[in-house]
């Protein structure tokens, strides 16, 4: 187990030098900074100042050089737009995205596995019936449409939550229910899949001769080898949410890193661009850690 | 358990609500979070929404609700002296928020971080071709000799903040200015918290307390407004204003128009930019695609500004004139099947994909050989300032400017001159005739301005003018506030009060 987490170690440290230098040269590539965040009327010489000021001017291997060594000191240099560390913003974004994605993802996680166990325990039943409506309506209903007419109705009709913003723990509410039902919808989906297809295995059927109760046969027995493809599921999900809300955080004006890469992008803010990159692979290499090692609890065969 | 946490999530809630509603503090929701809170970038328009006049104010300010023209603030007078040197006489009395004095040496050095090559400042462009040096004659008493002369200096006074001497040559996050407000409280990505203080020289505002939040979407800003979490949504869609007594449309000083690049073939034939004038049904966006209210535009500035000239009519829609000037042109050689692309950006205005769709069909419906291409902010720039990209045919740019600046100086340059930057112009007569009007004062200067106008918009056509744009805003009807054509670029607390 040990040496698969090295391994998994190693290949993501590489694959984050690669991302690094090709995100660095081919956001240089998207346009000029100076034109974005000087008005249109700018004088040249207002732009040939800004691009000096931010050794913008500079050879790009140049740059390169500068950023590789002011990377290996930790310091990703100043956001071109808002004159403060990049890191900084990104880690503050952070703070707000983390917490969501994971208390949206402990629900959905949650959820999905009662409810996808108990709609494959009597297939084509009504429960199974609901539960498949459900999710498929969740897995396949846009974002920002729940979203505004969640605002609409629990906000403006009823008057019960905050529209938006993240004064309180009530601001929670509406975008984690939002970011909650498409997650949700994909991952009950396979986790009905996967337990019909475990039912039909022979030591399901020996447990069941042996009068093991419903329960206990649902829960214990079924789920464990049920679960390995739904982790990968879970995987795929959770680093969605790693990378950031867009929309959820567009809508509900909640501070986390996708709305902040978004906008960096689309400023060419570079070097907040870079450090939302790398924080981002660095959370999602930790998480395919964890599943990594998720899978080795749940089948012996991948310890060895 | 359970019930309980519903419980107090909800009470909570109310709470929230409660508080955005009380007594004399407010909520203002912005369609941005600021980059930035740094005086000298006041003439962002996110920035001067909260900064201008607000924690920092001007040497004057132009009237933009009544007909007084330009306004004493931080300067009590201003006289030509001649040469190009006009002398400012400052108020006295005046303290920073943070004690200090205001005097002269407060002007110069507000001035000096303009211009100065350690950061960049938005209103260095004002004076791009001007020199200014500064004399402190004493405390309240300051020349500004300007080279060339700058007949409108007063004038751009309004568009500098004032900072005191102390201040760093670089981007600051805790302004310190002369306003009746002071910021308090500035949490990235949630709010900024401005507050009355005390010590102004001026009136007291009616607003104790202005928190700003930043909501991208229309509907959740105008939704707040009406649960009562927010008092003020300066920018929202026409989709979202919905309510006449808290929904105010308002001109927002900007004007819609294609540019034109005159010398490409086929748009350097005077015919074909009739034509393509002619075949826009102007009339049929307002109150569909844009806001009622919304002007037909027959100049790049909106009707506020000096110069203005009411003789000047927005061309008719007539297809078939269209049709007829096309075939004339092709008749004498014009290779009218060129292809016009029509490049517009992405949010730039709310429809705009919509609108620019709509106008590449009315071209293709007299005749031209029109496309339309959406690209978002940087590519558009690409194509909307020189050097402009090679084509086959021409490319007619779908821009909107803004003017509430009140002189037609801030846009005819760079729009119209040969050496403008976004110009698709090369005329000397009108060359000669925006040099005169730049340098005159005064009547004769307006008159000026009105002859160029007429030159520009019936002599040689120079681009498609369209429309003057609305800006709509929900306002809680707990407020006594009309929002203006600055609304635009700033939202003075002052001009608050409660009903």
């Amino acid at each position: 187990m040990t040496k698969l987490i090295g391994q998994r170690a190693v290949a993501s440290l590489l694959s984050l030098l690669v991302l690094m230098v090709l995100v660095f040269f081919l956001s240089r590539l998207t346009g000029d900074p100076a034109v974005l965040f000087l008005p249109i009327d700018a004088t040249e010489e207002m732009k040939e100042q800004f691009r000096v000021l931010h050794g913008l001017d500079r050879p790009l291997l140049e740059q390169f050089n500068q950023y590789v060594l002011d990377l290996l000191q930790f310091d990703f240099g100043d956001s071109l737009r808002k004159a403060r560390p990049a890191l900084d913003l990104v880690l503050e974004a952070y703070a707000w995205t983390l917490p969501l994605a994971l208390l949206t993802m402990t629900f959905v996680i949650t959820a999905a596995i009662i409810l996808g166990s108990l709609a494959a325990f009597k297939v084509g039943g009504f429960f199974d019936r609901l539960v498949s409506i459900v999710s498929l309506v969740g897995a396949s209903a846009p974002d920002f449409w729940i979203a505004i007419v969640a605002i609409m109705v629990f906000s403006l009709s009823l008057g019960w939550l905050p529209t938006s913003g993240v004064g309180s723990v009530a601001h929670w509410i509406l975008p984690m229910a939002v970011l909650f039902i498409r997650p949700f919808g994909l991952i009950v989906q396979v986790v009905r899949s996967s337990m019909l297809s475990a039912q039909s295995s022979a030591y399901v059927k020996t447990a069941r001769a042996k009068g093991v109760k419903n329960l206990r046969l649902i829960f214990i027995h079924t789920l464990r080898n049920g679960m390995l493809p739904v982790i990968t599921v879970i995987g795929d999900q959770a680093a969605a949410m790693l990378n950031g809300a867009v929309i959820v955080e567009t809508i509900f004006g909640f501070p986390g890193v996708g709305k902040l890469m978004i906008d960096s992008i689309l400023q060419r803010d570079f070097n907040v661009v870079l450090a939302a990159i790398l924080v981002t692979a660095v959370a999602i290499f930790l998480m395919n850690i964890l599943i990594d090692i998720a899978y080795g609890l749940l089948d012996p065969r991948i310890r060895q | 358990m359970k019930p309980l946490l519903v419980g107090a999530l909800l009470a909570s809630t109310s709470v929230t609500s409660a508080l955005a509603q009380t007594g004399t503090d407010i909520t203002v929701v912005l369609s941005e979070e600021l980059d930035l809170v740094e005086p000298c970038m006041a003439t962002r328009s996110n920035i001067g929404r909260v900064i201008m006049q607000n924690i920092s104010e001007t040497l004057t300010e132009l009237d933009v609700r009544g007909d007084a023209g330009l306004m004493p603030r931080l300067a009590e007078s201003w006289e030509d002296k001649g040469n190009g040197t006009w002398q400012f006489k400052l108020r006295q009395g005046v303290t920073f928020s943070d004690g200090s004095a205001f005097d002269a040496g407060d002007v110069k050095h507000s001035f000096d971080r303009v211009f100065s090559e350690a950061i960049t400042c938005e209103s260095k462009r004002y004076f791009a071709d001007t020199k200014l040096t500064f004399d402190v004659v004493d405390d309240t008493t300051i020349n500004v000799k300007a080279e060339p002369a700058q007949p409108i200096l007063p004038l751009l006074m309004s568009l500098v903040t004032i900072v005191p001497s102390e201040t760093p040559m670089e981007f600051v996050r805790d302004p310190i200015g002369t306003g009746p407000y002071v910021m308090t409280e500035w949490t990235a990505g949630q709010q900024i918290v401005l507050d009355r203080r005390d010590g102004y020289w001026g009136a007291q505002p009616a607003v104790t307390k202005a928190t700003y939040v930043f909501r991208s979407e229309p509907a959740v800003r105008a939704g707040m407004v009406a649960a009562g979490e927010a008092d003020i949504a300066p920018q929202i869609t026409a989709e979202a204003a919905d309510n006449p007594a808290t929904d105010f449309a308002y001109p927002n000083s900007e004007t819609v128009y294609l540019r034109l690049e005159n010398l490409d073939a086929p748009t350097s034939d005077i015919r074909i930019r009739k034509a393509l004038n002619a075949a826009i049904d102007r009339e049929a966006f307002i109150g569909t695609l844009l806001p009622a209210g919304t002007e037909l535009a027959v100049a790049m500035v909106p009707p506020t500004t000096l110069g203005w000239n009411p003789n000047l009519k927005p061309p008719a829609f007539d297809p078939e004139l269209a049709k007829q000037l096309i075939a004339e042109a092709k008749a004498d050689g014009v290779d009218t099947s060129l292809p016009i692309e029509i490049i517009a950006r992405t949010e730039n205005f709310p429809n705009v994909t919509e609108v620019a769709e709509a106008l590449t069909q009315m071209l293709t419906d007299v005749g031209f050989n029109a496309s339309l291409r959406m690209v978002e902010v940087a590519e558009h720039e690409q194509f909307y300032s020189k050097p402009y990209p090679e084509f086959e045919g021409t490319r007619l740019v779908v821009a909107q400017h803004d003017n509430s600046r009140g002189d037609p100086v801030f846009s005819m340059f760079f729009k119209y001159a040969s050496d403008g930057t976004q110009s698709g112009v090369a005329d000397p007569a009108l060359d000669e005739m925006i040099a005169k009007a730049s340098a005159a004062t005064g009547d004769e200067r307006a008159a000026l301005w009105s002859e160029t106008f007429a030159y520009v918009h019936d002599t040689i056509v120079a681009d498609v003018l369209l429309f003057h744009m609305v800006g709509l805003s929900r306002v809680s009807e707990r407020l006594d506030f009309t929002p203006t054509i600055a609304t635009n670029a700033q939202l003075q607390l002052s001009e608050i009060n409660f009903k």
